[in-house]
């Protein structure tokens, strides 16, 4: 029962272990992938983005492709754990993820790249309620029937939870009710149609939809905006740290404005570019996560 | 039945339209009637199926998230299955889960996630698919979701059947409007049709009624209608009818003239016996002036004598050529009349030896009916009187009048008089009896009594023989004499 579940840190820590458990046990039995060319470059989209935009998706992919000199297969999920431990498994070769998986398993992860938008790789996290409700702040959601977005996105979940627990508080006594819909616009939408009171949403998200679909966005307000935090990255499991063709990705993000396909894409995602990061722009995340294992 | 009188009581013209539009109308409502149960029927069949088929969809949509109770999925589902069902309309969905509490519906802000049902969904549902519900012109439907045996929720639909209603509303208008201007058509039509069918009828009536009023005239031949058989077959007959009425008139006419002359050859002959008579004293009385006309009192005696035979013969022409000079005919009756009539009967009275009895108490001065008929009627009645009463027997005048009428009674000592001949004065239609060529003389009488606007009856004496009464009206021949 999703909706009921009270999100947790021991879950987390429980379904970090199953994933890292399953890594190790893929490193162990399955021949490691050397050469290019075997197969597909699996590249993995988490829901943390728009929305399965086809057109995007095939901007993204014949961009890929272009530039690793291979075929790239797109691989979406419904879940971040999905596409999680799709990648931590080592089945696909690199995934846009959310912070908070990033930081979950940064001991088996490296990062690619990391999205630049409105010039910095940074976001925040929404609290967001319906427009025509009078709600000071946070505080006021108390009682509300909410909608987090996944269970694993920082901004969709991670960081309401970590607010309540600095306010030593627990979601499932906060909120009357909460359940996930497993995308940022769901939320939104969530929110919009009443299903919800008040939602977490990506706040990267939220601005973009507010160009594409402000009278979805309009029908909502935001209520607290979160500080500054890692923007979700591109990453790739250590073990193919040697696989040219992750090089070659970073190379290709890193220069996508260069390409048309790559503008392209760029513009429909609304983002500036691609920069290479070091693991500490996602210590705040971090310490959000510390923050929700202490307070438990 | 009132009505069916008072549809009789409406001219032809106007009740064939009038009927042809009632058919109509209650054509129309029957299938009227039938067209729309029918298509209610077709309606609530194809709302049941596609209400059925949309269930069939959203059921399999959202079975799983059901059971899992996840919220987002399930409203997604809806609001999926809304978007793509514009043919069913879709108002409103609402599922439930297994503790019958609001899981998702498609509207949260009318009734929210995790909230209790409603009480009126609960009995709202009936037998059929589709509840529908005329008030607010929705449809209802439930559908029991359930897992490997286990009840684990269930589908509320509301949908906007108002098109179903405005379709049959349109259809309704659609048949009325047509069936209107088709019963006005047909009614038009009838109505044109009938003038048309019976114009000739109002030709062939209008010389029927001139016919009734005596001036009966065969339809001419533009008149007839020549592509319709019946109507031109019915006017032919017409005007063969009223040729041969003119024939049997003329027939009758001249027949009468005949006897008209036959009686005046009689008369004549009585005249001349009349005249020849004292023809004899006359001459004698001349011989006796011629000798002995110096005796004084011989002469005065003889001159006397003369002159009163002279004046019989006077009496004699004078009433003769009153009663048949055509110009004195029309000048107010006098008692002077009867007495010619008298006058003129005596010769036959004579020779068959028979006695008149005369009883007139008119008044003396002029009444205002025409005299000339009137002389002629009863002369005419008074020959018949003579010829139907033997010989030596007594006929009988009787005249008298009062303000408005006079009467005039004429008795014989015949037989009776057979009812064929009787007709000729009382019956309807004289003309049978005429044509076989009997009771000319009556005929004339009836002619004469239809002329002064009189009636003539006919008794039977208690004591054998026959009276014929004319009552002729004094002031309507005043006003005819007038005219």
């Amino acid at each position: 029962m999703k909706s009921r579940r009270e999100p947790s840190r021991r879950e987390g820590l429980s379904r970090r272990a199953f994933i890292a458990g399953s890594i190790a046990s893929a490193a162990l039995t399955m021949p490691s992938r050397s050469r290019a060319g075997d197969r597909p470059f699996g590249f993995g989209l988490t829901p943390v983005f728009l929305t399965n935009d086809l057109e995007l998706l095939a901007y993204l992919r014949s961009f890929l492709s272009a530039r690793l000199d291979c075929p790239v297969e797109l691989v979406s999920r419904r879940t971040y754990q999905e596409i999680t431990a799709l990648l931590v498994s080592g089945q696909i070769e690199s995934a846009w993820i959310c912070g908070f998986p990033y930081v979950q398993y940064r001991a088996v992860l490296d990062l690619v790249a990391t999205p630049v938008w409105q010039g910095k790789p940074l976001y925040q996290s929404y609290l967001i309620v319906a427009a025509d409700r009078v709600a000071g702040d946070w505080g006021a959601l108390r009682g509300d029937i909410h909608a987090f977005s996944d269970p694993d996105s920082n901004s969709g979940f991670l960081v309401t939870r970590t607010l309540l627990a600095k306010n030593r508080l627990m979601p499932a006594a906060f909120f009357s009710r909460s359940f996930f819909t497993y995308g940022h616009r769901n939320v939104i939408r969530a929110v919009a149609s009443g299903l919800a009171q008040s939602g977490s949403v990506d706040g990267y998200v939220y601005e973009v939809m507010r160009e594409t679909d402000p009278e979805l966005v309009n029908q909502t307000r935001i209520v607290r905006r979160s500080e500054w935090l890692g923007f979700p990255p591109i990453a790739s499991p250590k073990s193919l740290a040697a696989d040219p063709r992750i090089g070659a990705l970073q190379q290709a993000l890193l220069s996508m404005n260069e390409s048309p396909d790559g503008q392209k894409a760029l513009q429909l995602l609304r983002l500036d570019g691609f920069t290479p990061t070091d693991p500490s722009l996602f210590d705040t995340i971090a310490a959000e996560v510390e923050v929700v294992r202490q307070f438990g | 039945m009132r009505l069916f009188r008072l549809l009789r009581s409406v001219p032809i013209t106007y009740r064939v339209p009038a009927i042809v539009a009632l058919l109509m109308v209650v054509t129309s409502a029957v299938i009227s009637e039938r067209v729309l149960d029918r298509l209610s029927r077709t309606q609530e069949a194809f709302l049941d199926s596609l209400s059925e088929t949309y269930l069939d969809g959203l059921e399999a949509a959202v079975l799983p998230a059901v059971l899992r109770e996840d919220v987002w999925e399930i409203f997604d589902a809806l609001e999926r299955s809304l978007s793509s069902n514009s043919a069913l309309a879709p108002i409103e969905t609402v599922i439930t889960g297994l503790d019958g509490r609001v899981l998702a519906a498609s509207d949260p802000h009318t009734i929210a996630t995790f909230s209790e049902l409603p009480s009126q969904y609960l009995d709202r549902y009936g037998q059929g698919a589709v509840m529908i519900n005329q008030t607010n012109r929705t449809g209802v439907a439930k559908r029991d979701l359930g897992y490997q045996g286990q009840h684990i929720g269930a589908i509320h639909a509301t949908f906007d059947v108002s098109q179903l209603f405005a379709e049959r509303q349109e259809l309704l208008v659609a048949l009325l409007v047509t069936n209107g201007v088709l019963a006005l058509a047909l009614s038009l039509g009838g109505f044109l049709l009938v003038q048309r069918m019976i114009a000739p009828m109002r030709v062939l009536e209008n010389h029927m009624r001139a016919a009734a009023h005596g001036a009966s005239e065969p339809i001419p031949p533009h008149d007839i209608p020549p592509g319709d058989g019946e109507v031109a077959g019915l006017f032919r007959g017409y005007n063969t009818l009223v040729h041969a009425e003119r024939e049997r008139y003329n027939l009758a006419t001249r027949l009468a003239d005949e006897e008209k002359m036959a009686s005046l050859g009689r008369l004549a002959s009585g005249m001349a016996h009349e005249i020849n008579n004292p023809l004899g004293g006359l001459f004698n009385a001349l011989d006796t002036l011629k000798k002995h006309g110096e005796t004084p009192g011989v002469r005065d005696t003889s001159v006397s004598l003369i002159e009163r035979g002279l004046a019989g013969i006077r009496d004699v022409v004078e009433a003769a050529l009153a009663t048949y000079r055509p110009e004195r005919s029309r000048r107010p009756m006098t008692a002077d009349d009867l007495d010619d009539v008298r006058l003129l009967m005596k010769p036959e009275l004579r020779r068959r030896r028979q006695r008149l009895d005369w009883n007139v108490s008119c008044s003396p001065r002029e009444l205002p009916v025409a005299g000339g008929p009137v002389r002629q009627a009863a002369l005419n009645l008074l020959l018949n009187a003579s010829a139907a009463t033997p010989e030596g027997g007594t006929i009988s005048l009787k005249a008298e009048n009062s303000q408005a009428l006079l009467t005039i009674e004429v008795g014989d000592e015949g037989s009776g008089i057979q009812p064929e001949i009787a007709d000729i004065l009382i019956g309807a239609d004289p003309e049978p009896a005429v044509l076989a060529g009997r009771g000319l003389g009556l005929w004339m009488v009836r002619r004469l009594t239809d002329e002064l606007g009189g009636t003539a009856t006919i008794q039977a004496k208690p004591a054998g023989g026959t009276v014929v009464i004319l009552a002729l009206p004094l002031e309507r021949s005043a006003q005819a004499h007038a005219a």
